[in-house]
């Protein structure tokens, strides 16, 4: 019982990080959590045929649309583990650190290679693609009606949890 | 169908105890409460499960499996909102231009991050945390990369790598 279970797992989160593998190599400049979003629902009829595929056996509804719910929140876990290298400002600090000469870095030469600027227009120009807000030729921003709505969010969460200061 | 229900008591359960830990206690790294809160739910509603549904068969084992990966996703997703989008970097700068009329030109907002000591705000917040994992050593104005940090960067850059992410850190 316990080893069928571990194949399926086991089949679903291989089948999905080698497809999102493969398709982001083929599209490098594609956005890698619709390809993990687009994958992972794509490839769910695998795991209702689980049964058949990989335990060669026929199992009852409940257990097939289990295998489904597993399917998918493994999906949901890849999501998740995919922020932290494409996005997280830490991760990519060591990362700089590991690639340098004699793995050490000053401050001034951290800020050379990934510096504030550098994230700061990098995010901008993300958050400007994701219609969150608009800048205009001489570097002035507009929050639009998305912008305003997500900066409320924040500032009524920090308030929420009361976080005082963050960055 | 039913046993849904389990995580879903499960991850609400750990928003209220979140929320109130928050709130009430404010604790400086509230994490390391949400981690054993959740760990803690976790079993409980493995507990439940198993007296309710027996583990005799396998639809009961694909059942549990199912109700607790879906529990630990919620709670991470919740956990995740909590850490991405109120301490991250893009609800950061959200916030501040939501906040500030005055910073929403490129060139005052950067200038708002730059530091008036050796490091920026942005690093300013994360090495010393850095610094207190174990997964840097800073001496004066250089950081250098222990064994700790170095296992952790191999990981980040061997996924940079099978994903295609470029140098990631949000950096497009």
């Amino acid at each position: 019982m316990l080893t069928s279970l571990a194949i399926v797992v086991i089949a679903s989160v291989a089948c999905q990080v080698l497809l999102v593998a493969a398709l982001s190599a083929w599209r490098r400049a594609g956005n890698v959590y619709r390809t993990i979003v687009v994958v992972c629902f794509i490839t769910v009829p695998l795991a209702w045929f689980a049964d058949r595929l990989l335990l060669g056996q026929v199992l009852d509804r409940d257990t097939r649309l289990f295998f489904m719910l597993i399917h998918l929140a493994l999906g949901g876990f890849f999501f998740h583990f995919m922020t932290l290298p494409d996005r997280s400002v830490t991760l990519r600090i060591l990362v700089e650190l590991l690639v340098a000469p004699g793995q050490a870095l000053t401050a001034k030469e951290l800020g050379r290679r990934y510096g504030v600027k550098t994230m700061i227009t990098s995010r901008l120009e993300q958050l400007s693609a994701g219609r969150f807000l608009a800048i205009d030729g001489s570097g002035r921003i507009e929050l639009t009606a998305k912008g305003a709505w997500f900066g409320r969010f924040v500032t009524a969460g920090r308030k929420l949890f009361r976080i005082a200061s963050a960055n | 169908m039913i046993r849904l229900a389990v995580p879903l008591a499960g991850a609400s359960a750990f928003f209220l105890v979140s929320l109130i830990t928050v709130r009430l206690l404010r604790p400086a790294d509230p994490k390391r409460f949400f981690l054993g809160y959740g760990s803690a739910l976790l079993a409980v509603a493995a507990y439940v499960y198993v007296q309710l549904w027996p583990l005799e068969t396998i639809d009961a084992a694909a059942g549990l499996t199912a109700c607790l990966l879906l529990q630990a996703l919620i709670c991470l997703t919740m956990w995740n909102a909590f850490y991405s989008l109120l301490w991250g970097f893009s609800g950061g700068l959200m916030h501040d231009l939501y906040n500030h009329a005055a910073l929403r030109d490129i060139d005052r907002l950067v200038r708002s991050y730059q530091g008036t000591g050796g490091f920026d705000r942005i690093l300013a917040r994360r090495l010393p945390n850095l610094a207190a994992g174990g997964f840097i050593e800073l001496q004066g104005q250089t950081l250098r990369l222990p064994w700790k940090g170095r296992v952790i960067a191999w990981g980040t850059l061997a996924a940079f790598k099978a994903f295609s992410l470029g140098m990631g850190g949000g950096v497009k």
